[in-house]
C-alpha cells in the first residue's frame, strides 16, 4: 500500500518533520491485530509556494537524508523493522510512466503561482470594471499586491484560487498515473492559515472529482480513494507587530470558526464522504510566540507537540482496516472525525503524560532512537577496533567518514537534536528525554533504571557494546549484510534487551 | 569448525611442551640453560613435571580468566592482554621458584642463584604458552574475543 501525504503550508512540513522522526525510530502503522503494515510506501509531497520557508527548507533536508539513510541500511525493500523503517519515497522514484517530466524532489512544484503577483496571477489589471471592482471586494490590497513566493501569507482567499493550478501540475498527473486501487491519501494542513486552509479543501475536491478532469489516469481509483486529513487547530501565537497586520494570531479562532463550517458543508459532514478520516488537533495552551514573520524572512517556527502528536494521525491512518473506509463496493464511507487528549494535562509532558495507545506506539522506539543518538555521539567512535565492530562485515574507522555516517550523525541526528531542544523549550514544553543529558540511565525523563540487588541496573554505551557483542559473535545473518545495516540492526537489538531488561516498564 | 581446530592445536602444542620438559634425553628446560649439578638434583626429584604444570596451570588459567572471568569491554585493548601476560610472566616464575626452594630446603640443598637463572625460562615459556592459550580458547569470549589481534 503506498500512502500518499500531502503536506500543506508550513505546519505541513513541520508535522512532516514529526512524521519523520517518528519514522527514523522505527514507529510504523499498526494494522487492527497490532502487527506493522505490509509493504507500506509513504510518499510525501510537500505543498507550499513559500520555496525560502525554513521549516519546509529543513524538512526537505531531512527527508532527502533520511531517504538516503533508510536506502542504504535496506535497499528498496519496503518491509524493515527497527530504525528508518518506513520506507519514504518521491513520486519520481516509483513512477513508471516517463511521459511526465518530474523533478525528484518532495516538494510540489507550484512554479506558475510562486513567481506571480496574486493581481498578476488572476489577471487583474485584464478585467473588465466591473470585475475588478468585484475582485476588490473579495480581494484586499495587500493580497493582490501579494508575491506568492512567500506564500498566502494567511489568506485562504488567494490559496483557493491560486492552488486550483494544481490539478494541471506534473506532479498532480504523476500522482494520478501512480495511484492504485488500494493506496490511500492523507493531506496534512492547518486550519488558521493561507497555504493549508485552502490546499486541503482544493486537493480532496480535485480528487474526488477527477473523473471531471483531463489527462489524469485511474479517475475511478482516485475518485473512490480512502482520504484522511489531519486539520490542526490554533496551537501558536505570534508576536504582534502593530505596522503590519497581515497575520494576526486574533484572527486565527475567527478564521478557524469559518474554515469548519466551509469543511463541514463540503468534505466532513455527517453524511459526506469525501474525506472518510479527519483528525482534529489543537491546543488552548499557546506556544511561545513565534517572531513575526508573514514570509520575508523564511518563516522558522519552532518545534511542537501539536506537531508530534499531528505525525501521529498518518500513522493511525495507514492502519485503519480497509471495512472502515470503504462499503463492500468500494465507495468511501461517510467521515469518522478524531480527536486527541493527553492523559494529563501538564505543561511540561513526558511519556508519562501521553494516553496508553501513544506510549505504546512511541515509547520503545523513541527511547532507543534517542539512545542510540546519545551512543553515536557519545561512544562509538572509540569502539572501533573492538568487540563488535571486527565481526564480519567490519567496520573500520574510515566507516566514521562515509557518506552514511555524515549523513546520520552529522545531518539527521543534529537535526534531530534540534528537534528535540525546539519542543522542549516550546510550550507545552515536551520534555520527553533531558536535555543535553548524555548519561543513558537518566536520560528518559520520568522513567528511571530497575533496581537490582545492589542499587540500579547500569545503562551506558559499555552496557550497550558488550550486548552488541554479545549478538554480533557467531552471528551469520550480517555476513551478506551492509557494515550500515549491522550496526543499526545490532544497536536495535541490543537496546531492545536492554530496555526490557533495564529500564522501568511503563507500557 | 575453525576455532576448535586452534583449541585442539593449543592443546597439543601443551602436551608437547610438557612432554618435552619431562623427557631425560631432550629436555626443553636443559636447552636454555644447564648446571649439571642443579639440573641433575632438579629431574632426580621429579621436579620438571611439576615445574611445567605449574607453568602450564598458571598460562592457561590467566587466559581463562582474561578471556572468561574478565570478559569486559572495559579491558579488551591489546595492552590489557599484555598485562595479564605480564602478570602471567611474573606468577609463573615466582611460584616455580617457591616450589622449587621447598623441595630444595625439603631434601637440604640450596641453590639460589641457579632457581633465579632457571626461572627466567619459566617467564618465557608461561608468556608463550599464554599466547598459545589465548589464541586456543579466545574465540568464544563475548567481549575479548578480538583481542589482542582482529579475527
Amino acid at each position: 500500500m503506498r500512502l500518499f501525504l500531502f503536506a500543506i503550508g508550513g505546519t505541513g512540513s513541520r508535522v512532516l518533520k514529526s512524521l519523520l522522526m517518528l519514522s527514523a525510530a522505527g514507529v510504523r502503522p499498526l494494522d487492527e491485530n497490532g502487527k506493522p503494515v505490509k509493504d507500506l510506501e509513504i510518499v510525501p509531497v510537500i505543498i507550499d509556494p513559500h520555496k525560502a520557508n525554513e521549516d519546509l527548507k529543513r524538512t526537505e533536508a531531512l527527508l532527502n537524508d533520511y531517504r538516503d539513510i533508510r536506502r542504504k541500511l535496506y535497499g528498496n525493500e519496503p518491509n524493515a523493522e527497527g530504525f528508518f523503517a518506513n520506507r519514504i519515497v518521491t513520486l519520481r522514484e516509483i513512477m513508471s510512466n516517463t511521459s511526465v517530466t518530474l523533478s525528484d524532489s518532495f516538494i510540489f512544484n507550484l512554479g506558475a503561482v510562486e513567481n506571480a503577483k496574486f493581481r498578476e496571477f488572476i489577471g487583474f489589471d485584464t478585467m473588465n470594471e466591473a470585475n475588478q471592482a468585484l475582485t476588490s471586494l473579495l480581494f484586499a490590497n495587500y493580497q493582490l499586491e501579494n508575491k506568492m513566493n512567500i506564500g498566502f501569507v494567511g489568506s485562504p482567499n488567494i490559496g483557493s484560487v491560486a492552488l486550483n493550478e494544481i490539478k494541471d501540475s506534473n506532479e498532480f498527473k504523476a500522482f494520478s498515473n501512480i495511484f492504485r486501487q488500494g493506496d490511500r491519501i492523507f493531506f496534512i494542513s492547518s486550519i488558521f492559515g493561507g497555504t493549508g486552509a485552502a490546499g486541503f479543501p482544493i486537493m480532496v475536491k480535485n480528487i474526488r472529482q477527477a473523473a471531471n478532469l483531463e489527462g489524469i489516469e485511474n479517475r475511478d481509483a482516485l475518485s473512490r480513494a480512502p482520504i484522511g486529513g489531519l486539520t490542526v487547530l490554533p496551537y501558536f501565537t505570534l508576536e504582534g507587530n502593530k505596522q503590519d497586520q497581515r497575520i494576526a494570531t486574533s484572527d486565527f479562532i475567527v478564521k478557524t470558526q469559518s474554515a469548519l463550517y466551509y469543511y463541514k458543508n463540503t468534505l466532513t459532514g455527517a453524511n459526506d464522504s469525501n474525506v472518510n478520516s479527519i483528525y482534529y488537533l489543537g491546543d488552548q495552551v499557546r506556544s511561545k510566540p513565534y517572531l513575526y514573520d508573514p514570509g520575508e524572512h523564511g518563516q522558522r517556527n519552532n518545534a511542537h507537540l501539536i506537531e508530534l502528536i499531528g505525525a501521529l494521525a498518518p500513522i493511525d491512518f495507514a492502519g485503519v482496516p480497509d471495512s472502515k473506509l470503504t462499503d463492500p463496493d468500494g465507495y468511501p464511507l461517510p467521515t469518522t472525525a478524531y480527536e486527541y487528549a493527553l492523559a494529563k494535562d501538564d505543561l511540561s509532558l513526558n511519556f508519562l503524560s501521553l494516553g496508553h495507545h501513544t506510549r505504546r506506539l512511541i515509547y520503545e522506539p523513541m527511547s532507543k532512537f534517542h539512545l542510540l543518538f546519545l551512543f553515536l555521539t557519545t561512544g562509538f567512535k572509540n569502539m572501533i577496533g573492538q568487540g563488535f565492530t571486527e565481526d564480519a562485515p567490519k567496520i573500520k574507522s574510515d566507516f566514521l567518514t562515509s557518506q552514511f555516517y555524515r549523513t546520520l550523525v552529522d545531518h539527521f541526528l543534529l537535526g534531530y537534536a534540534q528537534w528535540l531542544t525546539e519542543m522542549n523549550d516550546n510550550m507545552r514544553s515536551v520534555a520527553l528525554f533531558k536535555p543535553g543529558e548524555i548519561d543513558m540511565a537518566h536520560a528518559i525523563e520520568g522513567v528511571g533504571v530497575r533496581k537490582r540487588l545492589l542499587g540500579h541496573f547500569k545503562v551506558d554505551n559499555d552496557v550497550f557494546k558488550a550486548e552488541m557483542n554479545k549478538l554480533s559473535k557467531n552471528n551469520p545473518a550480517y555476513s551478506d549484510r551492509t557494515v550500515e545495516f549491522k550496526l543499526m540492526d545490532l544497536f536495535n537489538k541490543a537496546a531492545h534487551n536492554i530496555f526490557m531488561e533495564r529500564y522501568e516498564n511503563i507500557n | 569448525m575453525k576455532h576448535l581446530v586452534y583449541l585442539i592445536c593449543g592443546i597439543v602444542v601443551t602436551v608437547i611442551f610438557f612432554i618435552l620438559s619431562c623427557t631425560d634425553g631432550f629436555n626443553i628446560y636443559e636447552m636454555m640453560f644447564f648446571n649439571q649439578g642443579y639440573n641433575d638434583k632438579m629431574y632426580s626429584l621429579d621436579m620438571y613435571p611439576v615445574i611445567a604444570a605449574i607453568t602450564i596451570a598458571v598460562a592457561w588459567g590467566g587466559a581463562a580468566i582474561y578471556y572468561y572471568a574478565i570478559n569486559s569491554v572495559k579491558f579488551d585493548r591489546w595492552y590489557h592482554w599484555l598485562a595479564v601476560m605480564g602478570a602471567v610472566a611474573v606468577l609463573a616464575p615466582v611460584i616455580c621458584y617457591i616450589y622449587n626452594d621447598t623441595v630444595f630446603a625439603s631434601n637440604g640443598l640450596m641453590y639460589v642463584g641457579e632457581s633465579i637463572k632457571f626461572e627466567m625460562q619459566t617467564v618465557l615459556f608461561a608468556a608463550l604458552l599464554y599466547i598459545v592459550a589465548s589464541f586456543s580458547m579466545r574465540w568464544w569470549s563475548s567481549n575479548c574475543r578480538h583481542t589482542p589481534l582482529p579475527q
